[in-house]
């Protein structure tokens, strides 16, 4: 069984009067360890597809599975059970709360959890991408880099299935980005989680087993990278 | 100038539009604040313009008065009318009433009408052939409508019947009767006196004149501008007002903190934007002005949005206040209430001045943005954190100084250190917040409270700048409801203990015709003698006061049965002075004991000689001690009933206390009484029902305190649900990220009704901490020296419970509807807005 699973999923939005169809009848599966990229010019769907893998919105017709579990009838408290448990975003701008260090940002989705040994974790976390010595600074002393770092073990920190990623090399050098792609794909390879990645970057999805191409909110083209 | 007002329209006011609801709470902060000042200003005023008593209007402006304690002998009227200089003499014997009806308080003023014609509001041929019926009366609009009407009316403890024979018009005559001299005199008890001589002196008159008419009055008479017993009374209220009105302008400095907070955000928000304008030109002055004037468009908005909140506020408070200057000071009709030139100029200027002080240091810290350190964000804060132990320094320096402040003197007869102190604590309190929040926010409260805490603590701390402000407003305003609070307990409690142990007699009996403030209402002497020979009867005490000026302010001069009060009384006197010495001396000779306001009012001590005019005569008093007393404000001078008869021989007591036999029942006691006194106009009051009394016109005269105390706290949490606005828009980012990490709805609406919780705890126990030291100051500090009460401490556990529970409630509820907003935050909007 695919960890994620989307079937004839459509998604669209109304805007100022007008509406706008985001997704049309989008059918894919992500399997756990595999490294997915997501293709597409900008306003193809990649975010709106991603927003939903991820329970963060519901789709207008079609039906999201994660792990199994399907999001249609789920209401607002479930689907944050849902994200608390099965998945973990990373964001192309981090996302890292300014008041709060390194590693107390990565506990934070086990606090929002309500789980115990959450310092454990997220001290375990940080080592695992290599910024356990910076654990305690805040993020205007970190690298952008080492900040996506950051938001990689955070959110890795409640061990979710599912990982997505939204152009988390966007806003990187080259270099940079290459090593914040090989991290994601050794989540995927160590860890057994399906990632699913959106970006622009040509290099970054050379670097994942498979590619979907997005346009006008239809899948274009799947394709094997033989990277497996 | 053009470019300048839409720069300032584009950056300052456009965002102002963005957030209405956010624009609209700060103005409606600024307009209570305002409102309340120029309520109770206004109110004030009007109370005050009471006082231009109605004599003064009644034939137009005198330029002296005669007066004495007591009265004048009618013979000086004639002895001063021979006098070679060019003067007018108008006699006038005055006092109080009631309409029978009614019960409406009345002021009768007897005049020459044949002689004062051609001044007197009556003439011509109808006042000749109205002279000649008895009981004619002109009066007021509050007392008849129209010429003809009969009404009754209680004088002393008599009911008589008058014609009213015309209307009088004018400013504060409302309620005053006209009646002939001689007709005033029989009606008054004061057969052969005058209470005044008004005199005129010709334009031209020299000041030799004025030398002559002074040497012809005996000694015990005083000569004084005209008016002057209205600029007493206004005097005497002073402190009064004095008192309300800095109270009114707490809401204003809680407003203060607020729009400190709206700037301070304004500024924190555009920092960026402050950056840009710099790069591209913008002066450090005009980064500045630009804010000081988005402050003052508040400023003057919330003015004028206050003089409205005002007019209606007035209406109430002076209400409130005419009732208690009725009561405690002198009976009055108030003026109307004026909204002129000075109340709008007033309200424009607190409220531009407070806005734009208040604005002064986000308006700087805006000008000193360098261009490039606006793009480095989160810098102003963790600055902001290193400055806390500077600020607790000052925290130290600012308490010392309120401590130094509170020890000093009244500055011309105010508590302006007491006031001084106040502020320089609040100061204190304001400058330990940061320190407070971010000792708490240190704490590692998320396994105890939940990462909701935790991340509240850590907001709060991450913006300290606006947090600790917000929370300042909160705890000055739960501060000063909790001094209040305890003061006013206080108070209440010693006057409850005081009227227990003073109220010794089981009845009281008082003439219809007594108001809450003046003594000039007695009872038929016959009558004690009368009630004491009832079997049920073991003493009749009479009681008698004069109203009188005493060093250019008013006061009462009373007689007591010396023996009486030494064997049934229980006067307890200050600092350990010997009682029975003092009331076995009393009652020998020339002596006075004084009350404790009035001592403390003229600076008196034990020892001190007490000079007073009586009839005509110079009296002198040796004061002995100072009693305590909790019933009036202006304070009595107390000599011995038989001293006073020698040189004022009215025998009519002016109250009455009677003490039944051991044993005695008091409900066929009180029906004995009330049949020994039928035919009169008498008011027979038990013990309790005095007390009762006593106890609600005390909670009646507070009243107004509670209401702008409720404005204040109202001002502090329309404040916080404000700020909280702001929060919610300032950290939406944060808040949708939470829900990408897992946060429920409801988890990210918990946050924010966590975080208000965790300022509204810190506001009430920082405010708590202050209101307890502000309590000393109003007791011990303020009060003393404004009003001279010693007031015992007490704490009203329960009262202070509730209204600082009541604070919190509203803090929480003031949460609900941002924390509802936080939760309708779509993340993924946010999320990718940037």
């Amino acid at each position: 069984m695919a960890l994620l699973e989307l079937e004839e999923v459509s998604k669209s939005y109304r805007t100022d009067g007008v509406t706008v169809e985001a997704l049309r009848g989008v059918s894919l599966e992500v399997d756990a360890g595999e490294f997915v990229a997501l293709v597409g010019r900008s306003g193809c769907g990649k975010t709106t597809l991603l927003n939903l893998a991820g329970a963060m919105d519901q789709p207008t017709a079609g039906e999201v599975r994660i792990a199994g579990v399907s999001t249609r009838r789920l209401n607002d408290a479930a689907l944050a059970r849902l994200r608390r448990t099965s998945v973990g975003f990373v964001f192309q701008s981090f996302q890292l709360l300014g008041t709060l260090t390194a590693v107390e940002n990565v506990e934070l989705p086990l606090l929002v959890a309500g789980q115990a040994g959450a310092r454990r974790a997220a001290l375990e976390r940080l080592d695992w991408v290599g910024l356990a010595d910076l654990a305690n600074r805040y993020p205007h002393q970190l690298s952008g880099g080492q900040m996506q770092r950051v938001a990689i073990a955070r959110a890795l920190a409640a061990s979710p299935r599912l990982i997505l990623a939204d152009e988390p090399t966007g806003n990187l050098d080259s270099a940079t980005a290459e090593s914040i792609v090989g991290l994601l794909g050794r989540i995927a390879s160590e860890q057994g989680a399906a990632v699913l990645m959106a970006t622009h970057s040509q290099e970054a999805a050379a670097a994942c087993h498979r590619l979907i191409r997005l346009r006008d909110g239809r899948i274009e083209a799947i394709e094997e990278t033989g990277r497996r | 100038m053009k470019a300048r007002a839409l720069l300032f329209y584009r950056l300052l006011v456009r965002p102002m539009l963005a957030e209405p609801l956010r624009t609209a709470l700060t103005l409606l902060a600024v307009a209570l604040g305002v409102g309340v000042v120029v309520a109770i200003e206004s109110a004030g005023r009007a109370a005050a313009g009471s006082f231009r008593s109605s004599l003064e209007t009644v034939a137009g402006e005198a330029d002296y008065e005669i007066t004495a304690a007591g009265g004048l002998p009618e013979e000086l009227l004639a002895k001063l009318a021979r006098l070679p200089v060019p003067i007018s003499l108008a006699p006038r014997v005055e006092g109080s009433g009631r309409l029978a009806a009614t019960g409406t308080p009345v002021r009768l003023v007897g005049m020459d009408l044949i002689a004062e014609g051609g001044r007197a509001p009556v003439r011509g041929q109808e006042l000749f052939e109205a002279l000649r019926e008895p009981h004619s009366i002109w009066c007021g609009r509050a007392v008849a409508t129209q010429p003809g009407q009969t009404i009754r009316l209680v004088i002393h403890d008599v009911a008589r019947e008058y014609t009213v024979r015309g209307l009088i018009e004018g400013a504060g005559l409302d309620s005053t009767l006209i009646l002939d001299i001689g007709a005033a005199q029989e009606a008054l008890r004061k057969p052969g006196r005058l209470d005044r001589i008004e005199v005129r002196l010709p334009e031209s008159a020299s000041p030799k004149v004025e030398a002559r008419l002074r040497e012809a009055l005996p000694e015990g008479v005083l000569l004084r501008p005209a008016g002057a017993r209205t600029e007493e009374n206004r005097k005497m209220l002073a402190a009064f007002r004095w008192n309300l009105r800095v109270l009114s302008y707490i809401a204003l400095i809680v407003g203060a903190f607020l729009i400190y907070n709206t700037i301070a955000i304004s500024v924190l928000r555009r920092r960026a934007e402050i950056g840009l304008l710099r790069a591209l030109g913008a002066t450090r002055g005009q980064v500045g002005a630009a804010f000081l004037a988005e402050s003052a468009l508040f400023g003057a908005l919330g003015a004028a949005l206050g003089l409205l909140a005002g007019r209606l506020m007035a209406e109430g408070a002076l209400r409130l206040m005419a009732s208690t200057v009725d009561t405690l000071y002198a009976t009055s009709s108030p003026a109307p209430l004026s909204f002129d030139a000075a109340i709008i100029g007033l309200a424009f200027a607190v409220g531009l001045l407070v806005a734009v002080a208040s604005a002064l240091a986000p308006a700087i810290e805006a000008a000193r943005v360098a261009p490039v350190e606006a793009l480095a964000r989160g810098r102003y804060h963790w600055e902001r954190r290193l400055a806390v132990r500077r600020n607790l320094v000052g925290t130290l320096a600012l308490a010392s100084a309120a401590g130094l402040a509170s020890l000093g003197p009244p500055l011309g007869g105010k508590p302006v250190l007491g006031y001084l102190a106040a502020v320089l604590l609040i100061a204190a309190m304001a400058l330990a917040m940061p320190a407070l929040i971010d000792a708490v926010a240190r704490l590692n409260l998320a396994r105890l409270a939940g990462v909701e805490t935790l991340i509240a603590l850590r907001g709060l701390r991450a913006s300290l700048g606006r947090s600790a402000v917000l929370a300042g407003a909160l705890a000055t305003a739960a501060a000063m409801v909790i001094a209040v609070g305890i003061l006013i307990g206080s108070f209440r409690e010693t006057v409850s203990l005081w009227l227990e142990q003073q109220l010794a007699a089981d009845f009281y009996l008082q003439p219809e015709a007594a108001t809450g403030a003046e003594r000039d209402a007695t009872l038929d002497p016959a009558l004690a003698a009368e009630l004491a020979r009832l079997d049920e009867i073991a003493e009749v005490e009479r009681f008698r006061a004069y109203d009188i000026s005493f060093n250019g302010l008013p006061a009462y001069l009373a007689a007591v049965e010396t023996d009486l009060a030494r064997r049934w009384g229980k006067l307890r006197f200050l600092g350990g002075q010997d009682r029975e010495a003092i009331l076995e001396r009393l009652g020998t000779g020339n002596y006075a004991i004084a009350s404790e306001p009035f001592a403390s009012k003229h600076g008196l001590r034990p020892g001190d000689i007490l000079r007073l005019p009586l009839a005509g005569r110079a009296a002198e008093f040796e004061l002995l001690g100072i009693y305590t007393d909790y019933s009036n404000e202006r304070g009595y001078i107390v000599v011995d009933r038989d001293v006073l008869l020698g040189y004022l021989p009215d025998p009519a007591p002016t109250s009455l206390a009677l003490y039944l036999q051991a044993g005695a029942d008091r409900t066929s006691a009180r029906a004995a009484i009330e049949r020994a006194c039928a035919g009169r106009e008498v008011r027979l009051i038990s013990n309790a029902e005095l007390r009762e009394e006593a106890l609600r016109i005390f909670d009646r005269t507070f009243a107004i305190t509670w209401a702008l105390e409720a404005i204040a706290l109202s001002v502090a949490v329309i404040g916080m649900a404000g700020a909280l606005l702001a929060l919610v828009i300032d950290r939406r980012r944060e808040l949708a990220l939470l829900r990408f990490l897992g946060a429920a709805g409801t988890q990210i609406r918990r946050l924010l009704v966590g975080e208000a919780a965790a300022l509204g705890l810190l506001a009430l126990v920082a405010g708590s901490a202050l209101g307890l030291l502000l309590a000393l100051i109003l007791i011990f500090v303020i009060n003393k020296q404004s009003f001279g009460w010693t007031i015992q401490l007490h704490w009203p556990a329960g009262l202070l419970a509730a209204a600082l529970g009541l604070v919190y409630l509203a803090t929480l509820l003031a949460a609900l509807y941002p924390a509802r907003l936080a939760q309708r935050l779509n993340p993924i909007e946010v999320i990718h807005e940037e």
